[in-house]
């Protein structure tokens, strides 16, 4: 049986005052105090009348490191580049340090062969116990392979490390939705985890990319708990996925006030107005970025002046264009399109107008006028 | 397919041109229309919703030139057009109608409702659908020159009798004439003294004038009836007439259907000779007045409460509202109150458009009346005035029937005691 | 139910579908109804034409909706002339100067315009569907209403009302996530787009017509209309 947390971390020198305030940013990391209530959570503590920090402590005394293994197949590797290159170390860090040990192909410094024969190591090691990670979309077309790791489709890599994971976080919109490969007219025939496997419990956390701490706040609750954290219908815990930009979004009261910005850099946008009429897709993207942020709760696109692009939403590379309203439809008639539309019902018109007039010449047989009363 | 139906049907299509179609269209099943017909106001009857009156012509329009409307019809969830329904349409758009088009202002499309209304009675007519009562009228017209039975002889002796009575000169048939003036056979048999009133004006104008014996009534139940060629019929009667004796002008005299037909209708129905210009008697007052021909004793009538009743076809729909205001601001500068509503959305007498020549629309048309009883007592009228002597006809009669206390008058009979004679 | 994938459809290919059924009916409608023909008008105008037109069309814009002109006539029922106008009001500051459907007409023309902030324009539209039942209330109750209307009528009612509805609650987010309301909006919308030109809800088209000739007619005799 491996060591305890805590025990590993006392080894390394960490004091009991030092841990149990990990536990406490560990605790805010899971996200429970400040956002929407995780099933089963609050009925336990009712029970046990116990603050969430000593949840954490307790967890972490009792249970081994956290097996993780990240795979990655048509991705930017930028949900690993948000992780670690995280402003604040302090949480990210000692999440992913402290908490895990993983293979991961980005951050290895083996690579080939060895890293290869490392991952089905863990595999077996850690068989029913260990999280998958997954970054970038499947490719399904033409038997996959249009993306493929030593030789192997990303198909079948999924398939098999998804056979021996307790549960799997897909992280980033890839992973959850398909992503950028999947838009239009996605010739890879890229799909999200939850299309391919159904037999494992599956989080999506999406994002472009995803935001750093809703994963680690995921990853620790399961570690807490031993469970996911309550989703919603597309598989996001609504921990961070619950509520809209828009509904928190710091230029809320401009939208209202009707004061948007009309253009990059015009006077309106200068002055912090709301960039609704510049396509953001706020209202419809449920993540934490307004209310969490990014970069250590630095800032996020909208507060630095660019629209919300729906990057946590399935589809949002097709989703009418970043700069074209929340709005507006998906798909436009053209003018070729109206153009036969119109033409139709003018030909239709004249053809019934015409039969019509004619009708109207018919002669009518009328009434002689009477000669008598 | 009933026979009659049929007919009908066929009419109302022949009618129903982009004019009629685009504002059938229009029509939003809103019925605001309703609250502007006093018949409607008078009763409660929702059958006398000027969107009721015209559901015929819509019904035919639809089933036969809109794809949804056949298809309706196919699929039997709309029914043709029986000769039933004409009998039933029949009665609510000749006596609970006179074609006062005031529901036109109130619909927020804007629909012409009148001239609508005016379609159906078209059609009715073709078909045969026409209350007894107003048919006989255009019989006696037909075969007698006007439906009061104004014949020849009858308009001869009673002109040599007003003039007489009255000592005016009444030029009959005077070649070469600028002017010529068509009474109405309501003036004529009933109120004579307007004759001798529009003479005299004339006179005092130093108008160059003339009556007509071939046409001698202005009147036109052709145009009641709805039948196109028998308004036709009787607008010639006066048209040959104008042209035989070389006139420059036509003058309608108190009259207001006959207005609206002759001077609004006619050029659309017939070839109109040219050159010669129809104007209404209230009309020609306002003239004279402005430009001197004539005077008036100032305050004339000043010391009773006067009003006057706007009538549908001379002011609504002729135009001629605000010389009947100058001709009352001189006579009675203190004493002229307006009726509340007033000028183009005046409320109509109740009896126009062939209604009071229907015995069956005798109860509807006093009903309607209630609302002028209702107007002038609000204001306190002791006289009501009017250009129009159909209107004065009911008026008199429903003054009588009502035992009311209040003095009709006509406006030229008004304009021509007051005339100051030099 | 996969409201995200119903929300693609339903913004996607039906709306398409839908604009391009709206655009053929309409034009339709009124090839059909101007082929009738028009005879020509052969009557001495006493007054002008033109300017009872103009007259008539500024009479229902600026005048007609706020100020009910015709005295003395809707003694039995203002309320049609009210709800109508509220109804009509709310309608088009909602379509026209709300800024997410100004940002559908920018995608759609290529041109945007200023808007009017959110609290007025929800308020208006709240106005709209009050004055929508309203008008549906009335619709059983007044004889007169109740002798002309159809099936047809009461459809009317409802693929306005469902929008109008559907619209409110997007905005406050009212009972459903997003998605959802979004799509019965989007479906109610396109509905709607198919619905107009097979009723009278194109009355909007013929308006110009109706409007035209009332003002011709009475200019012609020198009436104000």
């Amino acid at each position: 049986m491996a060591d305890s947390i805590y025990h590993e971390m006392k080894k390394e020198g960490v004091s009991r005052r030092d841990f149990l305030k990990f536990c406490g940013l560990v605790a805010g990391a899971i996200g429970l105090e400040a956002l929407p209530p995780v099933a089963g959570f609050h009925d336990v503590a009712a029970k046990n009348e116990q603050p969430l920090v000593e949840w954490v402590a307790q967890a972490l005394e009792s249970k081994p490191r956290l097996p993780v293994i990240w795979l990655e197949f048509q991705d930017c590797a930028g949900c690993t580049e948000a992780l670690t290159r995280s402003q604040s170390p302090t949480l990210v860090d000692l999440v992913l340090n402290k908490i895990t040990v993983e293979y991961h192909e980005t951050l290895s410094a083996a690579a080939g062969f060895q890293v290869e024969g490392a991952k089905q190591m863990a595999m077996k090691k850690y068989a029913g116990q260990y999280i998958l990670v997954v970054e970038g979309s499947i490719s399904t077309a033409d038997d996959g392979v249009y993306c493929t790791v030593g030789g192997r489709s990303s198909l079948d890599l999924l398939k098999e490390a998804a056979a021996g994971a307790a549960a799997i976080i897909a992280t980033g919109n890839c992973s959850a939705f398909g992503g950028l490969p999947r838009a239009k007219p996605n010739p890879t025939g890229a799909l999200g985890v939850a299309e391919i496997i159904t037999d494992k419990p599956v989080v999506n956390i999406p994002g472009c990319p995803a935001i750093p701490e809703a994963f680690t706040g995921t990853l620790a609750h399961f570690l807490v708990f031993g469970s996911l954290p309550e989703l919603d219908h597309l598989l996001r815990p609504k921990t961070f996925y619950g509520v809209t930009v828009h509904d928190r979004c710091l230029r809320r009261p401009f939208y209202e006030a009707g004061k948007f910005a009309a253009s990059f850099d015009d006077e309106g946008a200068r002055k912090g107005w709301c960039l609704y009429k510049l396509g953001c897709k706020g209202p419809t993207t449920y993540n934490a970025c307004a209310s969490m942020k990014w970069s250590g709760g630095l800032s996020f696109p909208i507060q630095s002046g660019h629209p919300c692009l729906g990057c946590s939403e399935p589809n949002f590379w097709d989703g009418g264009g970043f700069y074209q309203g929340q709005s507006a439809p998906l798909q436009r008639s053209n003018l070729t399109q109206v153009g036969i539309a119109a033409a139709t019902g003018v030909a239709l018109g004249a053809g019934v107008g015409i039969a019509n007039a004619r009708r109207r010449k018919k002669p009518v047989h009328s009434t002689e006028p009477e000669k008598k009363e | 397919m009933e026979a009659q139906a049929q007919i009908a049907i066929d009419t109302f299509l022949r009618q129903t041109g982009g004019y009629v179609a685009s504002q059938l269209e229009a029509c939003t099943r809103c019925g605001m229309c309703a609250e502007a017909c006093h018949f409607y106001e008078a009763t409660g009857n929702p059958e006398y919703a000027p969107v009721w009156k015209i559901e015929l012509l819509k019904r035919a329009y639809e089933q036969r030139f809109t794809l949804v409307g056949r298809a309706k019809l196919a699929i039997g969830v709309d029914k043709l057009i029986t000769d039933d329904e004409l009998l039933q349409f029949s009665k609510i758009v000749y006596e609970a109608c006179t074609m006062c088009n005031k529901c036109s202002m109130v619909c927020p499309m804007g629909i012409q409702l009148g001239p609508l209304i005016h379609e159906v009675r078209a059609g009715l007519s073709a078909a045969g659908m026409v209350p007894q009562d107003l048919m006989k009228a255009v019989n006696k017209q037909l075969e007698e020159g006007s439906p009061l039975g104004m014949t020849d002889e009858v308009y001869e002796s009673r002109m040599e009798w007003v003039a007489d009575e009255w000592e005016v000169d009444l030029p009959m048939d005077v070649k070469g004439a600028e002017t010529l003036v068509v009474f109405s056979s309501i003036e004529v048999m009933k109120f004579p003294e307007n004759i001798a009133a529009i003479a005299k004006i004339l006179h005092a104008a130093g108008e160059k004038w003339t009556l007509s014996q071939a046409g001698r009534e202005v009147v036109n139940f052709g145009f009641y009836e709805g039948s196109e060629e028998r308004t036709v019929l009787f607008l010639k009667r006066i048209f040959d007439a104008a042209v035989q004796l070389g006139v420059k002008r036509i003058v309608v005299t108190e009259c207001g259907h006959a207005y609206d037909a002759l001077r609004w209708t006619s050029y659309n129905l017939m070839e109109v000779p040219p050159g010669i210009e129809i104007t209404h008697i209230v009309g020609l007052i306002g003239e004279y007045l402005r430009t001197g021909r004539i005077k008036l004793k100032e305050g004339a009538l000043d010391g009773r409460t006067i009003t006057f009743h706007d009538a549908c076809k001379i002011q609504r729909r002729g135009g001629h509202i605000e010389e009947p205001r100058t001709i009352l601001g001189i006579l009675a500068p203190h004493s002229f109150r307006e009726l509340s509503p007033n000028r183009e959305e005046s409320v109509c007498c109740g009896g126009g458009g062939g209604v009071i020549a229907i015995k069956e629309a005798d109860p509807v048309r006093y009903a309607a009346f209630e609302l002028k009883i209702q107007q002038m007592q609000r204001v306190g009228a002791q006289t009501v005035a009017m250009s129009c002597s159909n209107c004065r006809l009911q008026f008199t009669d429903c003054v009588q029937h009502f035992n009311l206390d209040v003095k009709v008058a006509g406006l030229s009979q008004l304009v021509a005691d007051a005339l100051i004679e030099e | 139910m996969d409201w995200n994938k119903i929300l693609e459809f339903a913004r996607g290919p039906f709306f398409n579908v839908a604009l391009l059924v709206f655009v053929a009916g309409m034009v339709y409608r009124l090839v059909r109804v101007v082929s009738l023909g028009w005879s020509p008008d052969r009557v001495p105008a006493r007054g002008s034409k033109a300017k009872g037109v103009a007259l008539s069309f500024l009479k229902g814009i600026l005048i007609w909706p706020f100020i009910p002109w015709v005295k003395g006539t809707f003694k039995r029922n203002p309320i049609i002339y009210l709800a109508g106008g509220l109804f009509h009001l709310g309608l088009f500051v909602v379509i026209i100067l709300g800024t997410p459907h100004m940002l559908v007409w920018k995608s759609l023309l290529g041109i945007g315009w200023p808007t009017l902030p959110l609290p007025i324009v929800d308020w208006l539209a709240a106005g709209a569907i009050v004055a929508m039942i309203i008008l549906a209330i009335n619709r059983v109750i007044n004889p007169v209403l109740k002798l002309i209307s159809g099936p047809a009528e009461w459809l009317n009612l409802l693929f306005v009302f469902l929008p109008m509805v559907t619209g409110y609650m997007m905005t406050h987010h009212l009972f459903f996530r997003y998605e959802v309301l979004y799509s019965l909006h989007m479906l109610a919308v396109d509905v709607m787009l198919i619905w107009i030109p097979v009723s009278r809800i194109s009355h909007f088209m013929f308006y110009f017509f109706s409007k035209a000739i009332h003002g011709a007619d009475f200019g012609k005799r020198a009436v104000t209309p």
